[in-house]
């Protein structure tokens, strides 16, 4: 049977944001338990720019993110009937898996020196063709991140972003281990209500 | 290891959301989390708040990324859902705990008391207002654990109230002439907690950190001292 209109998955570049999508998301991701490799299509499209985007951010080579990217994929097919929708958005979810999968892979590298010459708080930069800019999400985070201190704002793109440890944040920051902690947790408290995140 | 105080893990939801923490107090606050359900609420909303991060840095994957996960998908096996009694031990919580407060709710509306008069031994019958008060209290735990008569026990404890909502269900009827009764077991022996009917609730009070509960089986009315091996037995 020929597929609706003959239509292919949507260009990730018109990736619609979740807080439209997320009921489907979490209907697909049941089906996807059930075996439905048709919805884990439809997953792939939802996830596969986010998934990729969130690796690369942490671990900045292409090729690796590339492969790490790939396995975060495949363990939502694997793992998708462990999803709760009880215990949060399919997103999250997956997101979770993503960006822990990177920076167990950035902690388990000895050196990490590839990532040590970046400088520390380097986004991938957004203005090359292959990033999904003007999102409303893109555009939600950019305002809401200015929104917070220097030293929220820094700490949360070091830890996220830059995938390292509240005691390398403080270190790299030059401030206590104990004014991180709060300023991760309060920074992130802001954005929370900022983007108005229902949970 | 340095003892880490309660006001100290909360303010760790933010980083362990951002996956911030280091390798053993990662694994350190996952166990605190079980017991800590105003903890595990904020790390939800931080995770959905993380997963916005990762939204606005989509980037277009590799050409090619895409045919070869999917065709991964026919080489992977994917795993079963849990069954029921593997569920991981806070959804399990959470759902008991809605349950304990149902069931005592059912079991005050039904007008089920325990029999008191021949023994002190039935301690308070717990009121709708004693399970709510230990069933919200910020430091409330809940355990849980199947029986080998059948259904299960859920204990939710607070230690600052130091008290304990004892609660079954679905376990067998005991035999004729005898009774399910509940004990708060210390290293100093076992006192009476009441008589367990099933799906409803008892209230042990003076409960400390370290104390169990345990669920025998024994002559109707009850005894002072448990005198069978306990069919369950948690922590308080």
């Amino acid at each position: 049977m020929p597929r609706m209109g003959g239509m292919s998955r949507p260009d990730i570049r018109h990736w619609q944001p979740p807080t439209e999508a997320e009921p489907d998301l979490a209907a697909l991701v049941a089906r996807v338990a059930r075996g439905d490799h048709r919805a884990f299509e439809l997953v792939y499209g939802e996830l596969a720019g986010p998934v990729y985007g969130v690796v690369r951010q942490v671990l900045r080579d292409p090729a690796q993110s590339e492969e790490v990217a790939q396995e975060v994929l495949l363990e939502i097919w694997r793992t998708a009937s462990r999803f709760d929708p009880a215990r949060g958005s399919a997103a999250a979810w997956a997101l979770t898996i993503a960006h822990r999968r990177a920076v167990d892979r950035v902690r388990s590298e000895s050196a990490g020196s590839r990532r040590e010459q970046k400088a520390a708080t380097e986004m991938v930069p957004d203005d090359v063709a292959e990033v999904v800019a003007a999102t409303l999400d893109h555009q939600r985070v950019r305002r809401c991140l200015g929104g917070l201190t220097e030293l929220q704002r820094e700490s949360i793109k070091l830890a996220y972003y830059g995938g390292y440890t509240y005691p390398q944040v403080a270190h790299l920051l030059g401030v206590a281990l104990g004014t991180v902690k709060t300023r991760i947790r309060d920074g992130l408290i802001r954005m929370r209500d900022c983007m108005e995140v229902t949970w | 290891m340095v003892k880490i105080l309660a006001d100290d893990w909360h303010v760790l939801t933010g980083s362990y959301a951002l996956d911030a923490l280091p390798d053993p107090e990662r694994a350190e606050f996952e166990r605190h989390l079980q017991h800590c359900p105003s903890c595990e609420a904020e790390v939800r909303g931080l995770r959905e708040t993380a997963a916005r991060l990762a939204m606005a840095q989509a980037l277009q994957p590799p050409p090619g990324m895409e045919q070869r996960v999917l065709a991964a998908t026919y080489r992977t096996r994917q795993l079963p859902p849990l069954p029921p009694e593997r569920l991981p031990h806070r959804r399990v919580a959470r759902r008991m705990a809605a349950f304990a407060a149902a069931s005592v709710a059912a079991a005050v509306a039904l007008g089920i008391t325990q029999v008191s008069t021949q023994h002190r031994l039935v301690s308070t019958q717990a009121s709708d207002a004693a399970i709510s008060r230990v069933v919200t209290a910020p430091d409330a735990r809940i355990e849980t654990t199947r029986t080998p008569a059948g259904g299960s026990v859920t204990v939710v404890a607070s230690a600052a109230l130091r008290e304990a909502v004892i609660t079954s269900t679905g376990m067998v009827s005991p035999p004729a002439g005898r009774v399910y009764q509940a004990w708060v077991m210390s290293p100093s022996g076992a006192r009476s907690a009441g008589l367990m009917a099933d799906r409803s609730s008892l209230l042990a009070s003076a409960v400390v950190p370290g104390d169990r509960i345990g669920i025998t089986v024994e002559p109707a009315g009850g005894t002072s001292k448990p005198t069978t091996t306990p069919v369950a037995v948690l922590p308080a």
